[in-house]
């Protein structure tokens, strides 16, 4: 689908960008409501329930950003994000949704989350529209 | 009344037994069951009918061994626990002693789940060493699991088998212990490579006098080819076959190995004949019944002791 | 505990397709401790069948509800009040849990969510053995605490059989043989006596054949 007209969720660990309240500002004021942050203290505390309630509210696609192989600060956070994330992608391709839809990034330390985010829109989107989007 | 065991006359008269296998066949063809059999005639003293082995379906043990019996044989029936409950089990014991069979082996039978029927439910009512006890209280005190007498004991030759080379092995003389314990008149062992290891086995069972309390069978299968020596070796649960006896079958060319791993039975039986406490020795050419004589001959145990009006 | 996996979706799915009011129950007991029918699993089942009704154009509606223990009638009475309002109970409870509401209430269509596996213990987060038969009549004493009716493979008593590979049970290789753990720790305690006696056969009707077995206790009747 076309990549301007996506809606996408963003679950992402806080420890990636101290300052992300400040840095995501920019964003949400351009994209509107075609995108939503929901931060975290770790990664490690995503719950499978809230990726699936967030492709239920009609997320085209839904990011989790955690921090990099061996630099989460509290150790196995987010190996927890990742297994849980796939544990999740399982679940929606159980009822017909492209596994895509839910992906994993993992930060390196130098980006903020305006960047991240920023390289995460210029990406081509290999799905379509949410079969779940309100008609 | 009919004559009492073959093998047990054999060894009780202090002669060195010769037993070998049979497996039924996967119909119901007597003439297979015939067949197997006659390739065996004159070479060993008793045979073992296969009881469904791997758990895969066969011609009965029982059905066959009456057939063999036919044919001028003395059956062993193999009995596992793992198909029949405990009615079952007393009632078929009470049967293959009034059609003359005179052998039994208790044994707990491999899992279900290697055959063809592995969605089958695995009984497991008894295990094996609780059919020892079964067989011996029916025989030697006239009664059934519970103590309700029998009108006539059954008249059976008490077998069990013992693998002298399974996990846990400091446990493995203890258990034989329990089976002689248990009632076991004979013991057929797990083939035999590794015969150092074997004979501290031995040693260890003359060292508390198990030998004298029961006659011990040494097991033995001739290997076709390196290929099945070196499956054997890696893939197969509770097998010893060391290293240089696969050498031994890899050193010569492919058409020789069969005479290889006919040399080498006829080895561990000459081996085993010079092994104090070792009564005997249980063949396993299975579907190779045909290289059963040729082993008895070369080994020097030809011809089988005779016992008058056979 | 008792152990139990969710039903595939698309078993779930044909089961209540003909309903669009489903009360889904969880218990907060033993499936929610093996993460298969507790409150999270009740939530993540109901999001899934939400979201697949709206993908076919489906209407449904499921109330989310999770009981303490789904086999005690104090705990099964809260659905009293809400159980007129929906089609169909679609249980996360084991198949004890499930029986037991329909038993409270009979003219409802009570379904089963899960597959009730065994009784066991959790060895760690996400790992999950089964240890227990039920059999009725406790030996473990006399077998260091490991259970040869449940852990080998034959339910041998006087084991082990001939085909363990290392220490293995030669049904499956991840499978350790019972019989090795017996043999071995009443050798470290010195106890290999407990095995020298022929155990004689196990009395099967403490457990199986006669049906459901029950308990009464009179001292515990209201």
């Amino acid at each position: 689908m076309d990549r301007e007209a996506a809606r996408i969720t963003i679950f992402f660990c806080q420890q990636v960008d101290s300052e992300q309240e400040t840095n995501r500002r920019a964003i949400e004021r351009e994209l509107g409501d075609r995108i939503r942050f929901f931060p975290l203290p770790c990664s490690g505390r995503i719950d499978t329930l809230q990726l699936l309630r967030a492709i239920e509210a009609g997320a085209d696609i839904v990011y989790l950003v955690t921090c990099s192989r061996g630099a989460c600060r509290y150790r196995e956070g987010n190996i927890r994000a990742w297994k849980r994330s796939a544990y999740a992608r399982r679940l929606i391709e159980e009822i017909g949704l492209e596994g895509e839809r839910l992906e994993v990034i993992q930060a390196n330390e130098r980006q903020t989350i305006d960047e991240i985010t920023r390289s995460l829109l210029t990406r081509d989107i290999h799905v379509g529209p949410s079969p779940l989007r309100a008609k | 009344m009919s004559e009492e065991s073959r093998l047990k006359r054999v060894l009780s008269a202090g002669r060195f037994a010769v037993t070998a296998e049979c497996g039924p066949p996967k119909g119901a063809d007597p003439e297979a069951v015939r067949k197997k059999g006659g390739l065996l005639k004159g070479c060993v003293d008793s045979v073992n009918v296969t009881d469904n082995q791997t758990g895969v379906v066969r011609l009965s043990s029982l059905a066959a061994c009456v057939l063999l019996r036919e044919e001028g044989f003395d059956p062993v029936l193999q009995m596992v626990t793992r198909d029949r409950n405990r009615i079952a089990l007393q009632s078929d014991i009470l049967g293959a002693s009034a059609l003359g069979i005179r052998n039994i082996l208790c044994l707990s039978g491999d899992h279900q789940v290697f055959g063809n029927q592995p969605q089958a439910k695995g009984v497991f009512d008894i295990d094996s060493i609780q059919l020892i006890q079964v067989v011996r209280q029916m025989r030697d005190e006239g009664h059934i699991i519970g103590g309700e007498k029998l009108t006539q004991p059954p008249d059976l030759f008490i077998g069990a088998s013992e693998n002298p080379f399974a996990e846990p092995a400091a446990y493995r003389v203890a258990r034989l212990a329990k089976k002689i314990g248990a009632g076991a008149d004979f013991i057929q062992t797990q083939c035999i490579y590794n015969l150092s290891r074997f004979g501290k086995w031995m040693s260890q069972l003359r060292d508390k006098s198990y030998d004298k309390r029961a006659y011990i069978l040494g097991g033995i299968t001739p290997l076709k080819s390196a290929k099945m020596a070196e499956y054997m070796s890696k893939k197969v649960a509770g097998m010893d076959l060391p290293e240089e006896v696969v050498a031994r079958m890899k050193s010569v060319p492919t058409s020789e190995q069969r005479k290889e791993g006919i040399k080498i039975a006829v080895e561990t039986i000459e081996a085993l004949r010079e092994m104090k406490g070792v009564s005997g020795v249980h063949i396993m050419a299975i579907e190779w019944e045909e290289v059963v004589p040729q082993l008895v001959e070369e080994a020097g145990l030809m011809p089988r002791p005779s016992f008058g009006k056979e | 505990m008792i152990t139990a996996e969710r039903k595939p979706l698309a078993e779930i799915k044909a089961m209540i397709a003909p309903y669009s009011k489903i009360l889904l129950a969880g218990c907060g007991t033993c499936v929610a401790e093996c993460a298969s029918g507790g409150e999270k699993e009740v939530s993540l089942l109901a999001s899934q069948l939400r979201m697949d009704a709206r993908m076919e154009g489906r209407e449904i509606e499921i109330k989310e509800i999770t009981l303490d223990r789904q086999c005690v009638y104090e705990f099964i009475d809260q659905l009293t009040s809400l159980i007129d309002q929906y089609d169909v109970v679609l249980s996360l409870g084991c198949g004890a849990g499930v029986q037991a509401v329909a038993e409270v209430f009979q003219k409802v269509i009570v379904l089963p969510g899960l597959n009730t596996t065994f009784i066991g213990e959790t060895k760690e987060a996400g790992i999950w053995f089964e240890n227990c038969r039920a059999c009725g009549d406790c030996k473990l004493g006399l077998f260091a605490a490991v259970c040869p009716i449940t852990r080998c493979a034959k339910g041998l008593l006087n084991g082990p059989c001939g085909g363990s590979k290392g220490e293995h049970c030669e049904v499956d290789v991840d499978t350790p043989c019972a019989w090795q753990l017996i043999v071995t720790r009443l050798e470290e305690r010195g106890r290999l006596d407990f095995l020298e006696q022929v155990h004689p056969p196990v009395d099967w009707s403490k457990s199986q054949g006669k049906g459901p077995r029950k308990i009464l206790r009179e001292d515990q009747k209201n």
